[in-house]
């Protein structure tokens, strides 16, 4: 994070310039030996199957153009988009309802607490049972894997939203559910966000565990069948693309805080 | 909020009645819908606690708990003692810190259950790879929530000790750690959850043993009862060892002012 006590002159500026600078140098040298490290160990140390960067980085361009890679990456990342979708649709109004509502916060809390404690993947084999080796145990795989993050966090926002904020929305008689989704939905937005941001690395997480158990194709599948054929950089390529999806996700959400709700960072900083 | 007439016991019964009949009226309706349906896809709760009780005298299930036990606790006293000292040298060292962030922000997003194949081809089936998948789990949280904790020591403070000739020594065990260590405890509350599925992980894909194997076995044999009873030895020690990270947490909160 940026110290937000420095005083803005142009002598600071060109000091920061010269910082940001000095760092990427840091990174590219720090990536470097990293790189060099894993290359010489695997060299030295490892049969030739293992993956190490030069086979890796010759793999890329490879896998990248394989059609049969470039469904499973698609079937994941869709698996994990619209499963995302569910539990948020889902969460959200589960959360808002549990923030709003004694009786319904008695009643589901205990769940809810139970299930988001609950490591996801116990519930895979039995996902698997109920809906057979097939997408559909992915996709519900997803959906308990990130909603519970999602109802946790909007019902803690909706439990956030300031009294008055509600009471005005009453005395202008507003409906009840106008209320809630004009005044304490928007209000609860950035606890909805560190909830999606929280549920989309879970997601992530549960298809690749729904697939390896299940054998659906997907990016999953396909780095456990090339690591077990000892097509080991191929499979790694699953997991760079893998990580990319993460990190996207994670700079999507931080992008959609910014872009959106600019009011939040800087009260937060403040 | 209440009538402060009201005794303690009826004060304790007033809050924990109600989620006493939520936690019944769950169990009456998994009872119903389970008798309702084929006991190859749902078992009802009964049958759930008789298939427990069998596990449970016949010693397999404090056997096979032990197990997943002892994996546990290596893994994540190895994710907490490597993540806080990791954590903390990152925090001194700037260069260390600025050149090394993103890859660990990388590491940190991946999917950790995605490494579990190579870590099999490369460890094969033993106790190490799975104590390492575990703590691959459990340590990133760690690392950056002390890297963090480190990050939101005032300059002024560091500067102040300086000028009292504090040595690195006392620097460390007077301002270092005293404000590191309530968000590093945050880190370790998170790492409690994701060694936990870095444990059930590690039984499902690699060596098989432990409550991992236990669920994937009735799974296998088409044991609902089994599989129920496994799920629900799981959910307990899930829902105890949350329960745990947040006390831990808010025994050290009140440092963080």
């Amino acid at each position: 994070m940026v110290d937000s006590t420095m005083p803005v002159d142009p002598a600071a500026a060109v000091g920061k310039n010269a910082r940001a600078g000095d760092a990427l140098v840091a990174r590219l040298i720090a990536g470097a030996v990293i790189l060099c490290g894993w290359e010489i160990v695997v060299r030295l140390s490892a049969p030739a199957f293992v993956a190490k960067p030069s086979t890796i980085a010759m793999a890329i361009p490879r896998v990248l153009v394989d059609p049969a890679f470039l469904a499973s990456a698609a079937a994941t990342l869709a698996g994990v988009v619209e499963g995302l979708a569910i539990a948020l649709v889902v969460g959200t109004i589960i959360g808002l309802a549990i923030g709003r509502s004694r009786l319904v916060d008695v009643t589901l809390r205990l769940y809810v607490n139970i299930f988001y404690a609950l490591p996801m993947l116990v519930v895979v084999p039995l996902f698997a049972l109920w809906f057979g080796y097939t997408g559909a145990a992915r996709l519900v795989t997803v959906v308990f894997a990130s909603v519970f993050s999602i109802i946790v966090n909007v019902a803690d926002g909706a439990r956030a939203v300031p009294q008055e904020y509600v009471e005005v929305a009453r005395s202008f008689r507003a409906a009840p559910l106008r209320s809630l989704f004009d005044v304490v939905l928007p209000a609860s937005t950035p606890y909805l966000l560190a909830g999606l941001r929280l549920a989309a690395g879970r997601a992530l997480i549960g298809a690749v565990v729904a697939e390896f158990i299940t054998a659906v194709s997907g990016i999953g599948y396909f780095i456990l069948y090339n690591s077990r054929t000892y097509h080991e950089s191929e499979a790694f390529v699953g997991v760079l693309v893998l990580a990319g999806f993460g990190v996207g996700f994670d700079s999507l959400v931080g992008w959609c805080t910014r872009r959106f709700l600019p009011w939040y960072r800087r009260d937060r900083g403040a | 909020m209440r009538e402060s007439s009201g005794s303690a016991a009826a004060y304790h019964l007033g809050r924990h009645l109600p989620f006493a009949l939520s936690l019944a009226g769950g169990l009456a309706l998994w009872e119903l819908v389970g008798r309702e349906s084929s006991p190859a896809f749902l078992v009802p709760f009964s049958t759930t606690m008789e298939r427990l009780w069998e596990l449970l005298v016949g010693g397999t299930l404090v056997a096979e708990t032990l197990d997943s036990a002892g994996l546990f606790a290596t893994g994540f006293l190895l994710s907490v003692v490597v993540g806080i000292a990791a954590g903390l040298v990152l925090a001194r060292v700037q260069v260390l810190r600025v050149a090394l962030e993103p890859y660990i922000m990388i590491l940190y997003a991946t999917p950790m259950v995605a490494l579990i194949p190579f870590i099999l081809s490369l460890m094969g089936f033993g106790f190490i790879p799975k104590v390492l998948v575990v703590f691959l789990f459990g340590v990133f949280p760690v690392l950056y929530n002390t890297v963090e904790g480190a990050r939101s020591i005032k300059p002024e403070m560091l500067e102040v000790a300086r000028s009292f000739r504090s040595g690195e020594r006392a620097l460390w065990r007077d301002v270092m750690l005293p404000y590191t260590l309530p968000f590093a405890m945050t880190g370790i509350r998170l790492a409690i959850g994701r060694c936990l599925v870095g444990m059930v992980a590690a039984e499902f894909f690699l060596s098989s043993n432990g409550l991992g194997q236990l669920i994937m076995s009735a799974s296998q044999n088409f044991d609902t009862g089994g599989l129920f009873a496994a799920i629900t030895v799981i959910c307990l020690i899930g829902v105890g060892l949350m329960r745990l990270g947040f006390a831990l947490e808010s025994r050290f909160a009140h440092w963080r002012k």
